[in-house]
């Protein structure tokens, strides 16, 4: 039963279309020698959903189609104008970028171009500070060593000289 | 429909008249077809067919030739009879019993050999149909697109289009469950001359 299932599913759409691979639908015939109530939904499905629509006659054009579209773009044309015309060879002869792809590219270097700025911007902040830190510092340890230069005349070395 | 020269359509992208109307005489009997087909209306398939006409006109500058010119019109057709289909929803739906009825049956058999009759029954069933479907089976079954041209056409998956055909198969031959009399007379007529 599920073999019949799966069979009627390929007989409505692609064994009727003839868009079946050759291997499939010989097995699906091959079934349908055997499958009465197969062959007959087949038979049914051929007769009633595909082969009605194949035997559809073209309706003609109706006549004044053409006229009617003609006029349309010839009343277009002089509502447009020379003007227009010469933007629109203009447009042909320039090749516009697509812009979405640019303004991305454009927005991804302003962010880049911030955060490297703000980033030398904190590090010269800290160069800074610790320079007046060291500045403040080597102040401080340079008077002391003027101090002990001073010192020549300490009592040791009044005494060793 | 056979596909286009590609001079013609170079030509009628740039404004050449006479080129655009061999576009037009070579592809105005499928698009006002697919449009008629898909919306089951000749004054609103025949707006359509203007209007496929004039997108075609305006858009051919841009047409590249990735794909063929038939595919490229094919989609377009499509999607103006199926957005004017959807927006009007002017497509009207016969009940059955109501029109083939059981005392109908007589006038019936003696004109079910007409040609209008069979386009009228023709136009009947596939109302019955939703738009997407109604768009697959004229594509499959009316005009002989494949199923990867049909795909390429409505822009959709090939699977989708192979389930959308199931579906309105399944329909068609619920209608004959439901109203046998209208299939086996109306479209047992159309078989008969096979």
């Amino acid at each position: 039963m599920k073999k019949c299932d799966y069979f009627k599913d390929l007989i409505l759409t692609d064994y009727i279309d003839g868009e079946l691979d050759k291997n499939v639908a010989g097995s699906l015939e091959r079934h349908l020698l055997d499958c009465s109530d197969c062959r007959a939904f087949f038979k049914e499905v051929k007769n009633n959903a595909a082969m009605p629509f194949q035997q559809v006659l073209r309706q003609p054009v109706p006549a004044g189609l053409w006229d009617t579209i003609k006029q349309n773009i010839e009343h277009e044309n002089q509502a447009s104008g020379p003007i227009a015309d010469l933007i629109d060879k203009l447009k042909g002869l320039i090749v516009f970028p697509r812009l979405v792809p640019v303004f991305a590219s454009l927005i991804l270097m302003l962010l880049a171009g911030a955060v490297t700025f703000n980033t030398i911007q904190i590090q010269q902040a800290r160069d800074k500070a610790q320079g007046e830190y060291l500045v403040s510092t080597l102040g401080s340890t340079g008077s002391l060593a003027l101090a002990d230069n001073s010192g020549l005349g300490t009592p040791i070395e009044h005494y060793f000289l | 429909m056979e596909d286009i020269a590609r001079d013609i359509l170079i030509r009628a992208s740039q404004g050449d008249m006479q080129a655009f109307e061999d576009v037009y005489k070579a592809s105005s009997s499928f698009v006002y077809n697919v449009a008629f087909r898909i919306i089951n209306n000749r004054e609103d398939a025949l707006e359509v067919a203007q209007e496929v006409f004039m997108i075609i006109y305006h858009k051919l500058k841009g047409f590249r030739f990735e794909s063929s010119f038939k595919t490229w019109a094919y989609r377009i057709t499509a999607n103006c009879a199926m957005n004017y289909a959807k927006k009007s929803s002017r497509t009207k739906t016969v009940p059955y019993e109501d029109s083939y009825g059981e005392g109908a049956v007589v006038n019936e058999a003696r004109t079910r050999m007409d040609q209008e009759h069979q386009s009228q029954l023709i136009e009947d069933l596939l109302a019955e149909l939703n738009c997407d479907q109604r768009a697959c089976v004229v594509l499959r079954n009316i005009q002989g697109l494949s199923y990867q041209e049909i795909a390429q056409a409505l822009n959709i998956n090939i699977n989708t289009v192979r389930s959308r055909l199931k579906r309105s198969r399944e329909k068609l031959l619920s209608l004959r469950e439901v109203s046998p009399s209208f299939l086996k007379r109306g479209l047992g007529g159309v078989h008969e001359k096979v």
